[in-house]
């Protein structure tokens, strides 16, 4: 029964995101704003049930060997409430520091590593290798000479003219035009299938026309 | 107004209701359009087959309900490989709602009105079996048969919990919960998310942190999955394979190039080829729900390819290339 009720719901409110389309209306609107509301609701009820319980207040609570260290971390949180407070709203900035700083400590030379050393390593190839298949050989000079083309293209320290930088810069458009393009028909079929999901939800689970 | 500048003014809402109707149409007349799998599929697929029950896998519910769609069937397909392979699969989430998702994902699987299902076995269902002592898969398999057990005829077979699969759940921050489980998966999941502590599962005692997994699989719809690879794949070398929405594939490709990741799954399109290959080895009796819209999506795209040819012949024989200014609303 509760599984039907929660299939009409979900099939009403799919309707009501849908009836934007025609129009903006009272229901699109109400979908829109449940959207959002049961969405911080159930993260606030998950976070709280599955971090601030088993993970502060319980192991405070029965007085755990060491649990008054989580004290530390759960002052430093709860001085962002303090932003609501403008006279004290500078004490918020204490854990966004905290953030901010521990954040880049840990996530800065991984992220160095794996989006641009990386990155930069796969693109050094070897364009031409005895034995390459002439397929991988187009592969390699498109990629290199791609890549620099976009380059020049982001190189505003000098005026786009000549053979280098006004070819380059020109070569380099043609290569992000390239990937806007293969990007948008990404899009298309990421936003169809977004649709088909919701048409195989109201014509399969709510209707029983589809299997 | 000429036919052109009418064309070029067409109400939109006309375009929104054909592509309406050719969304809905081909789910009646399946036209059975062939999917060939793409290379970034297979390798995906190709290495979980060479996996086995002495293997562990992460699979990431790294995304919210607004891309389930393209999502949801790459971690169905996923676990379902998993599941009959035996590969023990750890379940995380990036996000709150990602937790739920995975939860709907395991209801899927576990529906005992479709075609393909597995039957849950819950933690203290075979209290018994682990009593005594035994705690191979193989073992627990037999020792349940034993018991008096049996599959329906639609059902693929039985998932221990604790054994198979163990449902850790969402934890904020996740970057750092993956740091932290390169040291230990239970100094970040003491439990899983039924309360079930990880340290008496036999699945983590065999894998107790992401060094002793061999892949982590992260179906998502954000920048989520970057994640695995800048604190997985780079700190510890864990292997990592994506599933992403299509909006994202074009810019997760430069990963495969670079080798830091095994294979892509992209858009709807990738988790129908991943459920033709589970079709195709008879992992599945029937077609999965990507594989179904691949069909929809293919005449959808047909009629988007025209609407676009025809919008630029109207833009150019009307001249609308040379005019600064078409006139009506737009």
């Amino acid at each position: 029964m509760s599984e039907t009720i929660g299939i009409w719901v979900a099939a009403i409110f799919t309707i009501g995101i849908y009836s934007f389309l025609y129009k903006e209306n009272p229901l699109y609107r109400l979908s829109e704003h449940l959207v959002v509301g049961i969405s911080t609701g159930f993260g606030i009820a998950v976070t709280f049930t599955q971090v601030l319980k088993p993970k502060l207040i319980e192991p405070i609570a029965a007085g755990e060997h060491g649990a008054w260290l989580l004290l530390i971390p759960a002052i430093l949180g709860l001085l962002y409430i303090t932003r609501f407070f403008p006279s004290v709203a500078w004490l918020s900035r204490y854990p966004m520091a905290f953030l901010m700083g521990a954040g880049m400590g840990i996530g800065f030379p991984l992220s160095m590593k794996a989006s641009v050393l990386r990155q930069l390593e796969a693109s050094l190839v070897p364009i031409y290798e005895a034995g390459m298949p002439w397929d991988v050989v187009v592969g390699n000079v498109v990629m290199v000479l791609g890549t620099l083309a976009a380059l020049i293209y982001f190189f505003f320290s000098k005026p786009h003219k000549g053979p280098f930088f006004g070819t380059g810069s020109k070569i380099g458009i043609w290569v992000i035009m390239v990937g806007f393009g293969a990007t948008f028909g990404f899009t298309v079929m990421g936003r169809i299938s977004l649709l088909i999901g919701r048409i195989q939800f109201l014509l399969g689970d709510w209707l029983h026309i589809i299997k | 107004m000429s036919i052109w500048e009418k064309m070029l003014n067409l109400d939109r809402r006309w375009i929104f209701l054909l592509i309406g109707i050719a969304c809905v149409v081909p789910f009646f007349t399946p036209l059975g359009l062939p999917i060939l799998p793409s290379q970034e599929v297979v390798s995906i697929y190709d290495y979980m087959e060479n996996l086995t029950t002495d293997n562990a896998i992460f699979v990431g519910f790294d995304f919210d309900p607004g891309t389930a769609a393209e999502n949801m069937p790459m971690g169905v397909a996923v676990l379902r490989h998993a599941f009959a392979r035996h590969i023990p699969v750890f379940i995380t989430a990036y996000g709150p709602l990602g937790q739920g998702m995975a939860a709907m994902a395991l209801d899927e699987i576990t529906d005992e009105e479709s075609d393909d299902y597995y039957v849950y076995v819950n933690w203290e269902d075979w209290a018994s079996i682990r009593e005594q002592g035994i705690t191979d898969r193989a073992g627990i398999e037999e020792a349940w048969i034993a018991a008096g057990n049996t599959l329906s005829e639609n059902a693929h077979g039985w998932v221990f919990e604790g054994r198979d699969v163990a449902f850790l759940g969402y934890l904020p921050y996740f970057h750092l919960v993956i740091l932290g489980m390169s040291s230990s998966i239970a100094s970040q999941y003491p439990t899983d998310i039924g309360g079930t502590p990880l340290e008496e599962m036999p699945m983590y005692q065999e894998h107790k942190s992401l060094r002793d997994i061999d892949l982590a699989v992260t179906t998502a719809g954000s920048s989520a999955c970057v994640a695995w690879i800048t604190y997985g794949r780079e700190k510890i070398g864990l292997p990592v394979a994506f599933g992403v929405t299509a909006v994202m594939a074009t810019d997760y490709y430069i990963y495969i190039q670079s080798g830091q990741i095994i294979g892509q799954m992209g858009g709807l399109r990738g988790a129908a080829e991943y459920e033709t290959l589970l079709l195709r080895d008879g992992y599945t009796k029937s077609p999965g729900k990507a594989f179904v819209g691949m069909d929809v999506q293919s005449i959808a795209h047909l009629l988007i390819i025209f609407l676009v040819v025809l919008g630029n012949i109207a833009f150019f024989a009307g001249g609308f290339n040379k005019k600064t200014k078409l006139k009506g609303r737009r």
